[in-house]
């Protein structure tokens, strides 16, 4: 009877991890370039930088389809606006490390205190840890679903989001550090330097922001 | 020299045509899952379904017969005995033709829905509403809301206990090798019960359970505690476990198929056991227990069903299916089977297909299914509801014909 074959709707959870896919490959050439940024390398730099934009736009697509998928006509085990909300999430993490991306492609600055260079990295580093703590967020949430929401799998679950949380909140303070690092440096930097630092500086916490946000959503999923 | 009436060979075929639809879109229900989870073929699914489906049939298929032939109507309101066997013909062939209609479209449409509606079709056609025992219409009707209900709560605290005793525990694997058999043998202890009853006319469900299904559940929970015990070496639990429960639910798979067989054979040949009736002792031979060789006939055709039809759809079920694991597939089973003969045991005519359904939703509403559509859950109760007054519609006027001309 074709009924079978009717009566379960596609899951919407691969294809959520087939997008985290995506966008924790974004983060992931992201940070070479910020390596290649701290190194100076910045002709490598650019061309990985492009290749950021080029995933994020990717991942856009995926999330559209996923969007078109996801009909309200579903009985599922998490309910439909959280796993849409979470989309929106997870992708804007993937925007944010575009957004990175474009203020490294506007400049090659030259006389950058390495003192800040070091903390933007580091930044950089702790941010994007949070966005691949997202990816393993969601290949757990697989897991809860799979195990049948039993408890054990939904701690496991929780201590994956403190992680984020706490990467998050860090980087709060690393980001306070740099802007007063930056007006203590004032007078080695002019304004164009001091404005691009800050930005960068503003779209990396932006991208542990949003992996926050993912994060309270998947919480959300697990108490329907 | 024994003299074959010809109506009883027409409703021999017909009876034979019903068979093959049940088990063409209805006995592929009771392997579906264990397709859909991959752990049977298609090709070793025909062939378990198709065996004990005919097992179930010969075996177990007796008094529920009884119920169908002769609950919905008043049969000493039938006074005419070529009422009888024109209503029997009507009645198996208008749900042959829906059941045909139906699976062209596919629609998940109950053959014991459709026979009921056909013998009730004839029956108002011939003598008006009253010849229609409503009571046990309603009950029938009530089992057909209770069945997927209860099939639903059955699995959704099966679903939870097998996953609190085996994923919860300290030691999955552990767990799983103690668990498993011990599921396992549960599902034997309600075949062991069952078989008491239907096979060997026993009618104390006490005695059942402890003398014949308590046993039987003991020796396949030691059988399968050893058997798992030398086979199961994986070290991830959720992989390890799976395929436990992929090897049981080739066991529950053919426990629905066996409980199916028991259950829905009667929709056909319930009439073809009427019409024997009539032409071998008249109408008060209605009494006569069902001849073996009429639930052979529908087992036979149920089996010829799986092989000829049963196999497309399984085929398909096999590769679109991806979204249900072994131990979803083994909750399904086993909550479905237990309804099912439970019901069958209380002589309510009750469908697989609902229980099936219903067992479905239950696990989805212990988030144990990522998603269900909905849309697909309404089609089916539309279904559920128009198939009686169709399959009545369609009787009543063949009946009309067959009166006229015959």
């Amino acid at each position: 009877m074709q009924v079978w074959t009717k009566l379960f709707a596609k899951s919407p959870f691969k294809p959520l991890i087939k997008h985290s896919d995506v966008v924790l490959q974004t983060v992931e050439t992201l940070e070479r370039a910020l390596r290649l940024w701290y190194e100076e390398n910045y002709e490598e730099m650019e061309k990985v930088a492009i290749e950021v934009d080029r995933l994020e736009d990717v991942a856009d697509r995926i999330k559209e389809e996923i969007r078109d998928s996801l009909s309200s006509k579903f009985l599922m085990a998490v309910a439909r606006e959280d796993v849409l909300i979470y989309l929106h999430m997870q992708d804007k993490v993937a925007d944010a490390a575009e957004d990175t991306a474009k203020w490294l492609l506007v400049k090659r600055p030259k006389d950058i205190p390495s003192e800040v260079k070091e903390l933007i990295l580091q930044m950089g580093t702790e941010s994007i840890k949070a966005a691949k703590l997202v990816h393993e967020a969601i290949v757990q949430m697989d897991r809860v679903i799979e195990s049948g929401f039993i408890d054990k799998e939904i701690d496991r679950e929780y201590e994956i989001i403190k992680a984020i949380e706490s990467v998050e909140s860090k980087l709060d303070g690393l980001d306070t550090k740099l802007m007063q690092l930056v007006f203590e440096k004032e007078n080695e930097l002019n304004w164009g330097e001091g404005f691009y630092i800050l930005n960068i500086a503003r779209t990396l916490s932006n991208i542990s922001d949003k992996a926050k946000d993912a994060a309270e959503r998947i919480r959300l999923m697990m108490n329907k | 020299m024994i003299s074959v009436d010809p109506w009883l060979l027409i409703t021999i075929i017909l009876g034979f045509a019903m068979a093959w639809a049940i088990g063409a879109n209805d006995a592929a229900n009771s392997m579906s899952t264990a397709v859909g989870a991959k752990a049977i073929t298609p090709k070793q699914a025909v062939l378990i379904a198709g065996v004990l489906e005919f097992t179930g049939a010969y075996f177990f298929g007796k008094s529920v017969t009884e119920t169908i032939r002769k609950g919905i109507l008043y049969p000493d309101k039938i006074t005419d005995p070529t009422v009888l066997i024109y209503g029997s013909i009507a009645a198996l062939l208008a749900a042959t033709i829906w059941l045909v209609v139906a699976t062209k479209f596919g629609l998940p449409v109950s053959t014991t829905h459709s026979i009921i509606g056909g013998i009730a079709g004839y029956g108002i056609a011939y003598a008006g509403l009253g010849i229609v025992n409503w009571d046990k219409m309603a009950q029938v009707v009530l089992s057909w809301i209770l069945s997927p209900v209860i099939g639903a709560l059955m699995a959704y605290f099966i679903f939870k206990a097998l996953t609190k005793s085996i994923f919860e525990s300290e030691n999955p694997v552990r767990s799983a090798r103690i668990w498993s058999p011990f599921w396992i043998g549960m599902a034997f202890v309600v075949i062991g019960a069952m078989f008491y009853i239907k096979v060997l006319h026993g009618s104390d469900l006490k005695t059942g359970v402890i003398f014949y299904g308590i046993p039987l559940g003991i020796i396949v929970f030691i059988f399968s505690y050893f058997l798992i015990k030398v086979r199961f070496l994986s070290s991830d639990p959720y992989t390890g476990v799976e395929s436990i429960f992929k090897k049981v639910q080739v066991v529950t798979s053919g426990y629905v198929a066996l409980a199916h067989g028991a259950n829905d054979v009667a929709n056909a040949i319930g009439p073809v056991a009427a019409v024997y009736a009539v032409a071998t002792m008249g109408l008060a031979g209605m009494q006569v227990p069902v001849p073996k060789w009429i639930l052979a006939l529908g087992g036979v055709g149920i089996a010829v069903g799986v092989a000829t039809y049963g196999y497309k759809v399984m085929e398909t079920v096999g590769k679109k299916i991806t979204e249900l694991t072994n131990t979803r597939g083994f909750t399904i089973d086993f909550s479905a089977a237990t309804v099912v003969l439970v019901a069958s045991w209380l002589g309510m005519p009750i469908s697989t297909t609902h229980t099936v359904v219903g067992a479905v939703i239950g696990i989805g509403f212990a988030r144990g299914v990522k998603a269900i559509n909905k849309d697909i859950v309404k089609d089916i109760i539309i279904s559920w509801f128009v198939t009686v007054p169709i399959a009545a519609v369609v009787s009543a006027i063949i009946f009309k014909v067959l009166m006229v001309v015959g």
